[in-house]
């Protein structure tokens, strides 16, 4: 009985969320509270013990078994691994963009963190973990040497010797 | 009562543990163009084809989730390629950006996403959608 009266008053006191909208279709402001887990542990159960080392897309085990990819962060171009990884195996609460598309439900985490009563850490440590490897760049995206060896491999539409129209 | 307790918390907690049985998907082949998610799903950025193809390049090497999405426009979310289990910035999957493939795979649906296993890509069309004459390069224009 107390036990179920301790579950009803965590779910009772919902986190507000501070996550910008952005008008995307179907988005929905939302804390979500969960343990992060990889994807590929939690479908298929091949797990590692440190949720692939950052080199498995992850996402949060809610409180009533739903699984919620998180897709990105607040980095422009950049996934949530960055931000999860550290977390691997922890609860946390994500606040962000629950975006339900018909065809695809997805996450966007514009902060995270551990203690309800602490303020969200914004989810941006993609740029500081690039930054660190590559140094300091206004667009990491145009600076990245892996991104700059493909597209000049290909070209910027991906087929060789085809080039954009020259701007008017 | 207190037994009673204990099992509610067990129950509760075991969750973590039935996540890691090892579990079989629905074998499917899948064809499509190869996209990243974000931009395809949101529509922020068209997302598609030629037009796009640097921004999914980017947005692939930056992390963000890849998927093939179909005719109909469903997406298969990628976590597993050709006995690989990398699916951040997966250079198997970077490599081929845009392209229009038919891959076989192990198919999980879970909470409004399809997840996919792929095994093998059994055909790579290469990039068929040209996209840029109407749309430019997107975004930026360059």
């Amino acid at each position: 009985m107390g036990f179920c009266l301790a579950l009803s008053a965590v779910s009772a006191s919902a986190p507000t969320t501070a996550a910008e909208p952005w008008n995307i279709p179907h988005e929905k402001q939302v804390v979500l509270k969960g343990r992060v887990t990889d994807a590929l542990c939690h479908l298929k159960g091949r797990c590692a013990s440190d949720c692939g080392g950052g080199k498995r897309q992850l996402g949060l085990v809610l409180a009533d078994g739903a699984f919620r990819l998180v897709a990105k962060s607040n980095i422009d171009f950049a996934g949530a691994i960055a931000d999860l990884i550290g977390y691997c195996g922890r609860e946390i609460e994500a606040d962000g963009l629950l975006i339900e598309n018909p065809a695809v439900t997805l996450f966007f985490v514009q902060g995270i963190r551990t203690d309800a009563s602490a303020p969200f850490t914004p989810a941006e440590r993609f740029k500081t973990e690039w930054e660190a490897r590559h140094g300091k760049a206004q667009e990491w995206w145009r600076a990245d040497p892996e991104a700059n060896r493909l597209i000049a491999e290909d070209g910027p539409l991906g087929i060789k010797g085809l080039a954009p129209k020259p701007r008017p | 009562m207190k037994r009673t307790l204990i099992a509610a918390a067990l129950l509760a907690f075991a969750w973590p543990a039935a996540a890691q049985t090892p579990a079989a998907g629905k074998r499917v082949q899948v064809s499509g163009e190869i996209v990243d998610t974000w931009c395809a799903v949101t529509g922020i950025m068209f997302g598609l084809g030629t037009a796009h193809h640097q921004c999914a390049v980017w947005c692939a090497v930056g992390g963000i989730p890849v998927a093939i999405r179909d005719k109909d426009g469903q997406f298969y979310m990628v976590l597993r390629i050709e006995n690989e289990d990398v699916s951040v910035a997966a250079p198997k999957i970077v490599k081929i950006q845009t392209h229009q493939v038919t891959v076989d795979g192990e198919l999980f649906e879970r909470d409004g996403v399809k997840y996919l296993l792929v095994d093998k890509v059994a055909d790579d069309k290469g990039i068929v959608n040209l996209t840029h004459d109407e749309h430019g390069v997107v975004p930026f224009g360059e």
